[in-house]
């Protein structure tokens, strides 16, 4: 960390502060002392330790609060005391693990962006941990994709994770996303994809790999809301589809087709629902055609 | 409907309650009635006396007394300090084994009481295991005279009393969240730190559970002593039944059961206090 190495150093020794997934408050402790806690035992003097506590306290808007166990709390605010607990004793990195996995949604959003202003103001480097993709894309500056096996697999911002992931694992976890698998050709000519029963697609290969090579295995992986479905022939894409609506499920600001294509695999599109009365209604069992632009394909390594 | 399923926790309280008043609170007045009340010789009241009290304000009855109290609470301190940890080791570190383990400690339960007083004298005697394992191994030449003193009193105390002590530490510690260790540990804290002022505070009920059903029990224990001080040391529960058991002087064990019972509740009292105020954190006011 910075850098030293820290593997050796024993936890209590840390720079490093944690916020618990269960919040891990101290039940017989009143809100004071659970954030008094490290201060306290760092011996420092009483007066100081009261008005930093007292500032945090403000800055938490849990002043109200203070004589109260964690048992007579709501979650967003035991959340915040648990938080607040964590940052008062300024550590160099603060560590959150799923911190939001016990809030209901609603409020999951708001303390979400609140995270966000508060890092924005310590300038303490947060470590989030989650399973939960929109909230890693929300927050992150920097993300990790790991695997079952505990290897990380991608590094990068969230924008590069999401539109240009390294494998299908990470293509898959994060975000929605329809996964082709198919055979590399015609490579130095107009690179092209074949997929079996469904014919051949027009890939791009500007950025191209090592593993590339004519004829290899391949999978291609193409974001939901990264095709458009129309009823109608349409120009100017550079790969065509057709397939039959099997269900549709309306998410409100987007609508989720789910297509069956002529060689039985499904892909999922998402349509935005931009107009109260849209031109054209697609229904269940309807023949649909789908297209998508080579450059918003991504090829993967089988 | 409402009334009537409301008053049956109570119905069915009823035989126990019954059962509690009839052999424990009548006998407790009676008692008391005895110690306290002069009769005539028609059986009729003729006023309040302290004169079966005051018989027993002599030094001799303060040592009895004093050595019980001693008795009782280096029994509980003992038990308390090899239970503990013992309880610790079972709830955190036990894992898959921690019901073979519990069963390890209610074991010897199943045997009588008396069986076991019998085993620790093979144990404790001249030619016992003790000491015979202790000539082969060079430490002394002649057997230690182990029966008969306090030593095995104390021995035999801690043996009887500490699955007393361990069980309801033990469920404490169970139902205990570990992660607050973590926690602790995280912000700074030592081992050291993070028991006294984390785990410590958060099982006192066990602790304070584990140490009365060990101290008010001990306090009285008469059969111990008895059986394995021989007759030299006294203690109050050995004073009672030699004046219960002898002839004639019934009304004297029924004071000096009184007396004993509002020393037992006193001590009581300030030990409750006492850990209380040790295992409590002190929340801050003056914020």
């Amino acid at each position: 960390m910075g850098n030293e190495d820290i593997s050796d150093c024993p936890i209590n020794k840390r720079p490093i502060n944690i916020v618990f997934q269960n919040y891990a408050l101290f039940p017989h402790l009143n809100v004071f002392e659970n954030i008094a806690y490290s201060l306290k035992l760092k011996k420092l003097p009483k007066i100081l330790i009261q008005q930093k506590v007292l500032k945090i306290l403000e800055a938490f808007h849990l002043e109200n609060h203070i004589y109260k166990l964690p048992s007579q709390l709501s979650g967003g605010q035991q959340q915040r005391v648990a938080l607040a607990r964590a940052i008062v004793g300024e550590p160099d990195l603060l560590l959150l693990d799923e911190p939001l996995a016990a809030l209901d949604f609603k409020l999951r959003e708001k303390v979400l962006l609140e995270l966000i202003e508060l890092q924005e103001k310590l300038k303490i480097t947060f470590v989030y941990v989650t399973h939960d993709q929109f909230e890693a894309l929300t927050v992150a500056d920097q993300m990790a994709i790991m695997n079952h096996e505990g290897t990380i697999e991608q590094i990068g911002r969230p924008k590069e994770i999401y539109e240009f992931p390294v494998s299908s694992f990470v293509a898959k976890f994060v975000g929605t996303t329809n996964i082709l698998p198919g055979r590399l050709c015609n490579l130095d000519e107009a690179p092209e994809i074949e997929i079996a029963d469904l014919g051949h697609f027009k890939v791009d290969i500007s950025q191209k790999k090592t593993w590339m090579s004519e004829g290899c295995e391949m999978v291609m992986s193409i974001r939901p809301e990264k095709i458009f479905i129309t009823k109608k022939i349409t120009k100017n894409f550079s790969n065509h589809l057709i397939g039959h609506v099997h269900s549709i499920v309306y998410h409100g600001r987007s609508t989720q087709y789910n297509i069956v294509l002529k060689n039985g695999m499904r892909l999922q599109v998402f349509e935005q629902n931009e107009e109260h009365f849209p031109q054209e209604v697609i229904d269940y069992d309807n023949e649909v055609h789908l297209y998508w632009q080579k450059e918003n394909a991504v090829l993967l390594e089988r | 409907m409402q009334d009537r399923s409301s008053n049956l926790p109570f119905a069915i309280g009823i035989p126990a309650l019954l059962w509690q008043i009839l052999f424990f609170y009548v006998p407790l007045l009676l008692m008391v009635g005895t110690t306290l009340v002069t009769f005539a010789e028609d059986g009729s009241f003729t006023g309040l006396t302290l004169q079966n009290i005051g018989r027993f304000v002599t030094p001799v009855y303060g040592r009895v007394i004093l050595s019980s109290i001693l008795l009782g609470l280096s029994n509980t301190t003992l038990c308390l300090l090899i239970g503990y940890p013992l309880a610790y080791f079972l709830a955190f570190t036990g894992k898959r084994f921690k019901n073979f383990f519990l069963f390890l400690l209610i074991v010897p339960f199943w045997t009588n009481f008396l069986l076991h007083v019998y085993a620790w004298f093979f144990v404790l005697e001249r030619n016992g295991v003790v000491n015979t394992a202790l000539i082969h191994l060079g430490l002394i030449e002649t057997p230690i005279h182990f029966l008969n003193s306090i030593f095995a009193i104390m021995v035999m105390m801690v043996y009887y009393y500490l699955p007393f002590m361990v069980l309801p530490i033990y469920s404490s510690l169970e139902r205990f969240d570990k992660r607050l260790i973590e926690a602790s540990l995280d912000l700074g804290a030592t081992s050291l730190e993070t028991f006294r002022k984390i785990v410590l505070p958060l099982t006192r009920r066990g602790i304070v559970g584990g140490f009365f059903l060990v101290y008010i029990p001990s306090f009285a224990e008469f059969a111990i002593p008895e059986l394995m001080g021989g007759d030299k040391l006294m203690f109050v529960g050995n004073a009672i039944s030699h004046y219960v058991l002898g002839e004639g002087t019934g009304s004297l064990g029924a004071s000096f059961t009184v007396i004993s019972c509002a020393i037992l509740l006193l001590t009581s009292g300030f030990l409750y206090w006492l850990l209380e105020k040790l295992l409590t954190p002190k929340q801050r006011c003056d914020a």
